[in-house]
């Protein structure tokens, strides 16, 4: 019986002390970090928050470990999940799936259940058709559409409701097409979208630049459209969908997130160390060898970009006509 | 082909680190296709950290000689425990496990080591000549091609569940309905996920792999494993007979191109490509019959084709940047990260990267034939083991591997309930491979079909609208209907027999 009581005594002494630890934020973090990808080990999620832990440890920018953790299933679903039973020191990787699987009623977490930590990086989606198709502009794709919208087959990946597929949903309906009514092949992922393209087996498709911007350099294929703001440096060929005459900017961007209910301190953290990370050599290597462009927005930029994308995909997937 | 940036590549390929990298990526590559559930692509995922700081060009080659090293692995668990370890295994548990009942585990390991090795080179040499007119016929594959060679495969399970066809019908419908749960490509709608979100990507083949091979054969056998009789098994001789080269010979020699070109199409891959292999030998074997009962053909064709597959799935990938498989396309993320962009490009600007590869797996195979046949003596001792340690091995290899897959426990209870489900199909003798191989092919063979059909609003003709697809077909229906023809023509020729006897 003594030692029963004594032991509780330094369970509940240890217990108070953590209990003191964790309200002094001051010393945040107080223990090892970790960065959460939602997916399997060699996908974009896992190369982003390896990406993040490299550059953050090759430039000792935070004391303590930093550890990438797998998480992957249910379009990061698994993950997200994993994460909301997390404390502060644990970051996962988002994009706009974690606005669309509510969207599309296939999860119950909301992007207001986490703390925006910092927006990262953006790809651009573009609007490719193979090399001799008839279509010369995305004007008269566009025009195509428009007098029938099932006339055209286009190809996207790896799934309905994705950036692939919402991208051109809004630019048809920018031009006045109903989305609902084009006709969609769906493929495992972008890799197969583009190889359906070459060999000819859909008219077009709309995918991440990285995926056909080679391809259209080697003259394998044409891409029509991207969806950035103005043109990119190494495709000034390369009309935006502005000026094609739809008025749409389409960024496909990862950021980072963290648990529900992380105090200030630990936000300004994260913030001060995103920000530095975003500088660093090794960051900026990797954003430029995966063709991505920097998109960094800090916490409360974040916030308020999640706002206006959760309104602007909850229009697209009405539009699509995926949700009755 | 361009000369120099062969010559370059040759050279570079020689130098003692990137030998180095090789000789380590073909022993971890074998290591890994032998345990149950480790496969290449967790092993080329797990290194990635590693490669951060490699020159690129080694990584690539440390990378594909994981690859290949573990389509020479894959095969020693079906050969030795029966049970596989990655979908290309499975066709050498057909005729490779009997072999080792029949105590000439040492020959089959042998005679497998060897067929890989062919296979490989073939490949390797069709990949130098071949690689770009490949890559424009693997562009002409479309949906309904794809859906076509897909049924052709499954076709495979005519041949292979003779003499029990109900039950092996019976376990290729499971297989399909089970590939079905998940969420539909083509609508997003979610099918049989039960709410359970991990659900939402289907359902591993892997898990069920390991499942009702693994586990089931330990439950199996745990039903008998007090009345194991206590003598020693012969496991024979280390290196095979002439006349089993000579039986082999020929369907090795044969299997090497199949593979490498079902290879070179993005998404079919080393399963399909053993598995057409194996039941193209049995079609037009004179002994069918010995086919399932330890004939040494039947191990080295798949082991031949599913090496070549892993040589043919680089060339999507570098010719088009475009992952052919799980491993190749965890590799592409990798490269990227490194700065190397596998694509149309790759040949023109950087052609001594695609050519070093190319000659690098020449030493891999080499250096992967001779390990593979000296680990051989070492290999047999696996089955002087008792099964008391073994098999509590076997589980906990099978739990890890599980794990690896996705890092979620739900994968356990999967686990389980195969490994119960494998034992049921031991025990009331229903095929395994039927069940595996719908599973394997069935999600992507629904989805071509629709796509098909989506691409030609509804009409079927598109089935048979291309030359590839109308050959396709053929082969399809001959597979489908080769024990008919083969009982037709041997009643003929018995009648003919009858009639010449009679005076």
């Amino acid at each position: 019986m003594k030692k029963l009581s004594v032991l509780l005594l330094v369970v509940l002494l240890l217990s108070a002390c953590s209990v003191g630890n964790s309200g002094a934020n001051k010393e945040f973090p107080t223990k090892n970090l970790e960065l959460i990808a939602p997916a399997s080990p060699g996908g974009g999620w896992d190369l982003t928050a390896r990406s993040m832990q490299k550059a953050m440890r090759d430039n000792d920018l935070v004391d303590k470990n930093i550890n990438v953790v797998n998480k992957p299933g249910g379009g990061g679903e698994t993950g997200w999940k994993y994460l909301k039973s997390k404390d502060s020191h644990h970051l996962a990787i988002n994009s706009s799936l974690v606005l669309t699987n509510e969207l599309l009623g296939q999860s119950d977490l909301s992007y207001e259940d986490f703390t925006p930590i910092a927006t990262l990086a953006t790809e651009w989606q573009a609007l490719a058709v193979p090399v001799d198709s008839e279509y010369e502009s995305a004007t008269e794709l566009m025009e195509q559409l428009e007098s029938d919208p099932k006339s055209v087959k286009i190809g996207v990946g790896p799934g309905l409701g994705n950036d692939d597929h919402l991208s051109i949903v809004q630019a048809a309906g920018e031009y006045g097409v109903d989305p609902a009514q084009l006709n969609f092949l769906v493929y495992e992922g972008g890799g197969d979208v583009v190889t359906a393209l070459l060999g000819g087996h859909v008219d077009a498709v709309t995918t991440s630049l990285s995926e056909v911007k080679d391809q259209h350099l080697a003259g394998k294929l044409k891409i029509l459209a991207v969806s950035s703001e103005e043109r990119l440096e190494d495709l000034d060929e390369v009309p935006t969908w502005k000026e094609e005459g739809v008025d749409m900017v389409f960024p496909h961007w990862r950021g980072i997130m963290g648990p529900p209910d992380m105090t200030e301190e630990e936000i300004a953290y994260w913030d001060e160390k995103i920000k530095e990370m975003v500088k660093t050599e090794d960051w900026q290597k990797l954003v430029k060898n995966n063709n991505w462009e920097d998109f960094y927005k800090d916490s409360e930029e974040s916030k308020k970009f999640m706002k206006e994308q959760h309104e602007l995909y909850e229009k697209l997937v009405n539009d699509s006509g995926l949700v009755k | 082909m361009d000369i120099n940036s062969f010559i370059n590549g040759f050279m570079t390929s020689l130098e003692p680190i990137n030998i180095m990298w090789v000789i380590i990526g073909g022993i971890l590559g074998t290591v890994v296709g032998m345990l149950p559930g480790l496969g290449p692509a967790t092993a080329v995922a797990v290194l990635i950290p590693v490669t951060f700081g490699m020159e690129p060009v080694s990584a690539i080659i440390l990378m594909a000689a994981i690859y290949y090293g573990a389509m020479y692995g894959g095969s020693r668990s079906s050969i030795l425990l029966n049970t596989p370890g990655d979908g290309s295994a499975i066709a050498a548990t057909f005729d490779g496990y009997p072999m080792a009942r029949k105590g000439q585990a040492g020959q089959a390991l042998a005679i497998s080591a060897v067929a890989s090795f062919i296979g490989g080179i073939m490949a390797v040499i069709g990949f130098i000549f071949l690689a770009m007119p490949l890559a424009d016929f693997a562009l002409k594959f479309g949906p309904a091609e794809y859906f076509l060679l897909m049924l052709l495969t499954l076709s495979a399970i005519v041949s292979l569940s003779l003499g029990r066809m109900v039950k092996g019908f019976i376990a290729m419908l499971l297989g399909l309905l089970l590939s079905t749960v998940g969420i539909d490509t083509q609508t997003g709608v979610y099918r049989f996920t039960m709410g359970v979100p991990h659900l939402s990507d289907g359902i591993d083949f892997l898990i069920v792999i390991i499942g009702v091979y693994a586990i089931g054969e330990v439950l199996y056998n745990f039903l008998t494993i007090d009345h194991e009789k206590k003598e020693k098994k012969e496991v024979g001789k280390i290196w095979f007979t002439k006349e089993q080269w000579k039986r082999s010979k020929w369907p090795i020699l044969r299997s090497g191109p199949l593979g490498f070109i079902i290879g070179v199409l993005p998404g079919a891959g080393g399963s399909i490509a053993s598995m057409i292999s194996y039941s193209t030998e049995k079609q037009i074997s004179k002994k069918p019959e010995e086919f399932g009962e330890g004939a040494v053909e039947g191990l080295a064709a798949p082991e031949s084709a599913n090496n070549a597959a892993s040589v043919g799935a680089m060339i999507p990938l570098l010719t088009m940047g475009i992952p052919g498989s799980g491993t190749t396309a965890v590799m592409l993320g990798a490269l990227i990260m490194l700065g190397l962009r596998p694509g149309p490009l790759l040949f023109e600007n950087q052609p001594e990267i695609a050519w070093t590869l190319i000659n690098s797996m020449f030493l891999g195979n080499i250096a992967l034939v001779i390990v593979n046949i000296l680990l051989v003596g070492l290999l047999i001792k696996i089955l002087d083991t008792p099964a008391k340690v073994l098999y509590p091995i076997i589980v906990l290899l099978a739990f890890i591997g599980t794990y690896t897959l996705s890092y979620n426990v739900i994968d356990f209870f999967l686990l389980l309930i195969f490994g119960v489900f494998g034992l049921f199909m031991k025990v009331f003798d229903f095929p395994i491979a039927p069940l595996v191989l719908a599973l394997i092919v069935g999600a992507d063979m629904e989805q071509n079909f629709r796509k098909a059909l989506l691409s030609s609003n509804g009409s079927l003709d598109i089935f048979v609208s291309t030359p590839v697809s109308i050959g396709l077909v053929i082969l399809t229906l001959i597979s489908l209907f080769y024990p008919l023809v083969i009982k037709a023509f041997k009643k003929k020729k018995s009648n003919n027999l009858d009639q010449s006897s009679t005076p």
